[in-house]
């Protein structure tokens, strides 16, 4: 009884997948995105559930009507860097002219990418960027220096340049966030000789611990003008001490997050202003560097490049810069919905 | 053996010939409709991506066959990962005695399954759902979450990456535990022993065999199965993280049971499970490429709807058309 079921079925095996493989020697199909003559770039996300993205895929989608280049946009519901190594493979054999990818797993993705380098695709990184040697441009939301420089003036200008302020970060050890500090102590040595940094408390990345610290320091420091939070969980906690502290105004808040987190914040006075990059812009720029690298318009070594609305950007080195950081205030939060 | 009943015979289409029919159907469809599916480079892929799914339902076949079952093959792949990851970068050992020492831990980790259900007679859904949570746990506790161990040595990350003899590695590594596991379940009295537990344990007792060794055993390989799929998978992705295989176990499930091997044990064939598992990966591959789909970015959600789907259609069909037949039996 099981000879005469599997015989026949492992016969049939072969077959099906010999039927497959005919394929490969058959015309690539009209559909063909060389055929016709239209730029196909793939845009994956970490991950496509995720409110930045989408906001940046809204700003691609706009480049991409704009270029009239074709779009394929997917990534992994949650952040999966398994599932994005896929996707790249997965594209590499779908004939896709250029790669934008935001990514999860810097080293483990650059094999993909490279091997898509190897069969003539352009890769060009955004938000995240992997090994150098894996694609030809990343786009960077921002430097190190125009997130700390930004906070600091921010800061600065809350407080009209005179008084006591905190910083809440994620850990002290935390590499990024290391880098901006300097840049903030920096500007603040600088340009502002009136204003202190009295302490720096690390909160663990968490909304909780970031609240519980700027109680603290709040009731440690009466004359603790500003709170400086600049990991995203951190901004919320700290408005929502200084909400519960009755100091909504007489401490103010600024921090580096998403705006969405903070609306409510915002819109009560808690939290004055929220830093971040133009999230759409960040999509738009990258379909821009995309699609000029996918015609050969955009090679190693320009020194800018034309960006659609967003006039001529700066190119360092292979890193192509979005620009300044932006402000949310409650003025302009509701414009945003990410 | 010849005690046992035979109950797949007296249906008019075995589960296996409809399943095929499906798998040829939908491979054609994709031939003709997805975007390059039949390329060489996309038959590559398919396998790639799929083997570490493929292996644990080769080794998840035997569980259920025994009337048992696996939840922990998933989490277990995350902690192998990890114990990779700790042993080559934190207590630099060469890849070799990592690679031994991971799969004796996989091992181990099955044993330690083994050893509940079968000594101790526990349920096995019960036990595995506690070793799903503890070996992830473990995983996640060693790494604190967030740790995640990179740069490997590249003769192993060849493993993932590499083709031999035209075939990428992972083919050749699928297609021996393919031949094993048909071998042990078709072909050897270990395998007889696994279906008759799965029919009737107490008859099993009865007919001599050693119920409680024969039970423990597809527990053992399937956690050392899990360690070579952790390994791939490390090797496929160039890092060792914690949330590796996460959800693996619950494909590999379905891969089986689409494969027609009886939830209940007893009844079920390791090619139908191969038949499974080309199922489900060609369906993956394929439904992203299909252009309406391609343009809306949705392959990942489609393909899990349409898996549950086929999953349904599969178990269904074989007893509407007894039924169907059954009636018109009756009428006439």
């Amino acid at each position: 009884m099981k000879r005469s079921q599997f015989i026949p079925a492992l016969l049939a095996l072969p077959f099906t997948l010999l039927m497959s493989c005919e394929k490969s020697s058959a015309p690539v199909g009209a559909d063909h995105p060389k055929a016709a003559k239209k730029l196909t770039i793939a845009f994956l996300p970490k991950s496509k559930g995720n409110s930045y993205f989408i906001a940046c895929e809204k700003g691609a989608r706009e480049a991409v009507q704009e270029l009239g280049a074709e779009l394929l946009f997917d990534g992994p519901t949650n952040t999966d860097p398994a599932k994005q190594n896929e996707i790249v493979e997965n594209w590499m054999t779908l004939g896709v002219d250029v790669i934008a990818v935001a990514c999860e797993n810097r080293e483990g993705i650059a094999g993909p990418l490279k091997r898509a380098q190897e069969k003539g695709i352009k890769i060009v990184t955004f938000d995240s960027d992997t090994t150098p040697d894996a694609r030809s441009f990343f786009v960077n939301q921002a430097t190190p220096q125009g997130i700390g420089e930004a906070l600091m003036d921010e800061a600065a200008r809350l407080c009209a340049e005179e008084g006591e302020f905190a910083i809440i970060t994620a850990t002290l050890t935390a590499a990024n966030m290391n880098e901006w500090r300097k840049f903030i102590e920096a500007r603040l040595a600088e340009r502002y000789p009136k204003m202190k940094l009295i302490d720096t408390k690390p909160c663990d990345d968490q909304k909780d611990k970031a609240q519980a610290e700027t109680t603290n320091l709040i009731s440690a420091n009466p004359n603790l003008k500003c709170i400086m939070a600049i990991c995203s969980p951190a901004v919320p906690g700290a408005a929502e001490a200084v909400k519960q502290a009755g100091k909504a105004g007489i401490v103010k808040v600024v921090g580096l997050g998403l705006p969405s987190e903070n609306k409510a914040y915002l819109k009560d006075g808690v939290t004055q202003s929220v830093i971040l990059w133009r999230v759409a812009d960040l999509g738009y720029l990258t379909i821009q560097a995309a699609y000029a690298v996918g015609t050969g318009a955009l090679e190693v070594g320009s020194k800018s490049i034309h960006a659609g609305k967003l006039g001529e950007i700066q190119i360092d080195g292979t890193s192509i810069i979005l620009g300044k950081p932006f402000v949310f205030t409650k003025d302009n939060v509701d414009q945003f919905d990410f | 053996m010849n005690a046992l009943p035979a109950p797949t015979k007296r249906h008019w289409v075995r589960h296996e010939t409809l399943l095929l029919l499906m798998l040829f159907a939908e491979t054609t469809y994709f031939f003709y409709f997805a975007r390059n599916f039949g390329t060489a480079d996309n038959i590559s892929n398919i396998v790639r991506h799929s083997a570490e799914m493929g292996l644990l339902a080769l080794a998840m076949m035997p569980v259920i066959l025994t009337g048992g079952i696996d939840l922990s093959v998933g989490s277990l792949m995350g902690l192998c990962a990890v114990i990779f990851g700790v042993l080559t970068h934190d207590w630099h050992w060469t890849t070799l005695q990592a690679v031994a020492a991971t799969l004796l831990a996989g091992l181990f980790a099955g044993g330690f399954n083994a050893a509940l259900i079968a000594f101790l007679r526990l349920p096995p859904l019960i036990v595995t759902l506690g070793t799903f949570s503890l070996y992830r746990g473990l995983a996640e506790a060693t790494t604190q979450g967030t740790k995640i161990y990179r740069s490997f040595d590249p003769d192993f990350l060849n493993l993932g990456d590499q083709h031999f003899f035209a075939l990428p590695i992972q083919a050749w590594i699928f297609a021996l535990g393919a031949l094993f596991f048909w071998v042990l379940v078709h072909r050897t009295t270990l395998g007889r022993s696994f279906r008759a537990i799965g029919f009737s344990p107490e008859g099993t007792l009865y007919a001599g065999i050693p119920v409680e060794r024969r039970t423990a055993m597809p527990y053992v390989l399937a956690g050392l199965t899990a360690a070579i799929a952790a390994l791939l998978f490390t090797a496929r992705l160039h890092q060792a993280r914690a949330d590796a295989g996460t959800g693996y176990e619950l494909a590999a499930i379905t891969a089986v049971v689409l494969g027609g091997t009886s939830i209940f044990g007893g009844i079920g064939s390791v090619h139908g499970t191969l038949f499974g598992i080309a199922a489900i990966a060609v369906l993956n591959n394929g439904i992203a490429r299909v252009p309406g789909v391609l343009k809306a970015g949705v392959g990942g959600e489609l393909a899990s709807m349409l898996t549950g789907a086929l999953l349904l259609i599969a178990l269904a069909a074989p007893i509407l058309t007894r039924f169907i037949t059954r009636g018109r039996a009756t009428q006439t």
